[in-house]
């Protein structure tokens, strides 16, 4: 079954000075290949920095990009094909209430996507209605103003809006930003829920490894704009192969202070895509790096049966199993 | 638009959304903060009286202004002449009530015309694509390098002076202020996420211009706007004054001035009733446009109440 989206190689470049100064540009994202598809979920985790909203709005056409992208096994290369995949696919954003038109009333925003579209809504009141009553919110909320919402009320009306004409594509932004701990657990569900009656797809951005485990069926670790580790949610969190992917891991916050591990921290912060460092992007934080990370960049390959990784260092790796053994959580013998 | 009355009442909203609270550009509460504000309740009472001495001028008026009664010149303010006669004996309340005609219709249109304009290139240099907003900016730049007074001085010299030179020299010097004002306000509105949150869900240039940057723009244009009517006004009186602008024998302000200037020893009045008017209106539009300032600002009027 050919999946819903495709990039093959995908790459942004922002372009650099004004009239005098042309030609130079800042490398974003480069070499994203990934797959999304029909039904699943997947995750995209990285720091602050490390290019995953770039890639949401490249792949709606937001951002010019290079490379192939294919969604439903059709090329987007037109204006009309990025009209297209916008009509069928919906972009939620970190912040839901910066999203929404300030002069909009709730009505308004979540019935734009048929104006735009010139869909057949029927009343716009009903539909609000309709609308709203699938995120849970009374319809007395229709005649709000985005000011008026609370933060997990603006993020429902922007599932609301997202869900309007009925998209294949789901891209949320970090879904759970900036709400109470019982806000992010409902609009989990809801996506869930949702994601059930309405068999969609979900691309999930964040650098909330806890949301992650907890929502996506595969994981792709972004690093500087270069994808370092995919595959399946499950083995990632049972054997990360990236040092940075473990690094990720281990940074996470654990109950059990036996199962802390300060060798694997990484130190500093990203380096930022201004001054990208040579070769192995991650050589300049990584705890195991070694001459090779300084010398040669390191490609994306094939390590284990739809899994994959960037990493000079990994077959090393795997021969020390027991290093990444202990990073299991769910291995019974450790607690 | 619901009424304020059908809303809700809002749950308290995180202080940072509360810059987002601007709403609709001159809503109910707006209006309340600007007549709670003694400033701006001042400004809107003496804009609109001048608007309405403009307006109804041929009712207010208790002579022609153009009538000459050359026996009564240089009367002193009487119960026959509120505010005396000048050295033709023409009545000078009904001649500066008229004034208010000239002055107002040349500073409203002009200063209309200059925010159409501004609005309409500063949106397009904001949205549009960047070799065309490199090429407003820099006519923009040029246009607003000229000086407002030695351009309208050589315009006058080369169509001559009156009510449709006046215009066009403040149409032309103003519009790159106003459209810098906009275009500024649209490059930083057109990163915002619910504008990308338009383009993602596929809506188009013309559609995001219209229906969600304007609204969202025009404020601060329309306190801009307000506060640089006086300075048409002045000019407008400056030039008169100069026999460069409004030709006699039509009533303005300027021209009034002028001729009580020239018989400031015999009739001293004539420079003192010509001057309040300006000085009023002055006030007037300038405390309207510092009150349309707090009262657009979206943080007084939610924490007004």
């Amino acid at each position: 079954m050919t999946p819903l989206l495709h990039l093959q190689d995908l790459s942004v470049d922002l372009p650099l000075g004004g009239l005098f100064s042309r030609g130079k540009a800042l490398n974003i994202l480069a070499g994203i290949t990934l797959d999304l598809p029909r039904g699943q979920t997947l995750g995209l985790v990285g720091e602050s920095g490390s290019g995953k909203t770039t890639l949401a709005r490249a792949i709606l056409g937001l951002q010019p990009s290079s490379g192939t992208m294919l969604f439903d096994g059709k090329p987007l290369a037109s204006r009309s094909d990025y009209r297209a995949i916008r009509r069928r696919s919906a972009l939620m954003f970190q912040d839901a209430a910066a999203s929404l038109s300030p002069r909009m009333n709730v009505e308004q925003a979540i019935t734009e996507p048929f104006t735009i579209h010139r869909e057949p809504m029927g009343r716009r009141r009903d539909r609000a209605a309709e609308l709203l009553a699938e995120v849970g919110l009374p319809a007395a909320f229709a005649a709000r103003f985005p000011h008026e919402l609370s933060g997990g009320q603006a993020r429902r009306v922007g599932v609301a809006r997202a869900l309007a004409l009925k998209p294949e594509l789901v891209i949320a932004d970090e879904p759970t930003a900036g709400l109470d701990v019982s806000v992010q657990a409902d609009i989990l569900n809801l996506m869930a829920d949702l994601k059930e009656r309405h068999g969609l797809s979900y691309l999930v951005i964040t650098h909330n490894l806890a949301l992650i485990r907890h929502v996506a069926d595969r994981i792709a670790v972004l690093y500087l704009g270069r994808l370092v580790e995919t595959g399946p949610t499950a083995e990632i969190f049972a054997v990360p192969a990236h040092p940075y992917t473990q690094s990720l891991i281990a940074a996470e916050p654990k109950p059990d202070p036996r199962k802390r591990r300060a060798d694997l921290a990484i130190q500093g912060e990203i380096p930022g895509v201004l001054r990208r460092p040579r070769a192995c992007e991650f050589h300049t934080r990584c705890p195991l790096a070694q001459e090779i990370c300084r010398q040669d960049e390191p490609v994306l390959r094939t390590i284990a049966p739809g899994r994959q990784a960037r990493c000079h260092l990994i077959e090393e790796k795997t021969l020390n199993r027991e290093t990444t053994d202990e990073l299991d959580h769910q291995s019974p013998q450790l607690s | 638009m619901p009424s304020d009355a059908e809303i809700a009442p809002a749950e308290p909203a995180r202080q940072g959304r509360e810059r987002r609270a601007a709403g609709r550009v001159l809503h109910r509460s707006s209006l309340r903060v600007l007549l709670r504000d003694p400033m701006g309740a001042l400004g809107l009472i003496l804009v609109v009286t001048f608007v309405g001495m403009a307006v109804f001028a041929p009712w207010l008026a208790p002579y022609d202004p153009l009538k000459l009664d050359v026996m009564n010149k240089f009367q002193p303010p009487s119960w026959a002449h509120p505010a005396g006669t000048d050295q033709l004996g023409r009545d000078l309340l009904s001649r500066i009530i008229y004034g208010a005609r000239t002055a107002l219709s040349i500073a409203l249109t002009s200063v209309g015309l200059a925010g159409i304009g501004g609005l309409i290139l500063g949106m397009i240099a904001g949205y549009g694509p960047r070799w065309l907003d490199g090429i407003l900016v820099l006519i923009f730049d040029s246009v607003s390098s000229l000086p407002m007074i030695m351009l309208a001085l050589a315009v006058i010299t080369i169509i001559g002076p009156g009510t449709d030179t006046l215009i066009l020299v403040v149409v032309t010097v103003s519009i790159p202020a106003y459209a810098r004002l906009i275009r500024a306000q649209t490059l930083g509105m057109a990163q915002s996420d619910f504008i990308v949150a338009e383009r993602a869900m596929g809506a188009s240039g013309a559609r995001i211009l219209i229906r969600h940057l304007l609204p969202n723009v025009v404020g601060p244009l329309v306190i801009l706007l307000s506060m640089d009517v006086p300075i048409v006004i002045m000019l407008e009186a400056g030039l008169s004054y100069l026999n460069l602008g409004v030709r006699p024998p039509t009533p303005s302000w300027g021209n009034i001035l002028y001729d009580g200037y020239t018989s400031l020893r015999s009739a001293p009045h004539m420079v003192l009733i010509a001057g309040l008017p300006l000085v009023l209106s002055t006030l007037g539009f300038t405390f309207l446009g510092e009150g349309l300032r707090d009262a657009l600002d979206p943080k007084l009027v939610k924490g007004g109440a």
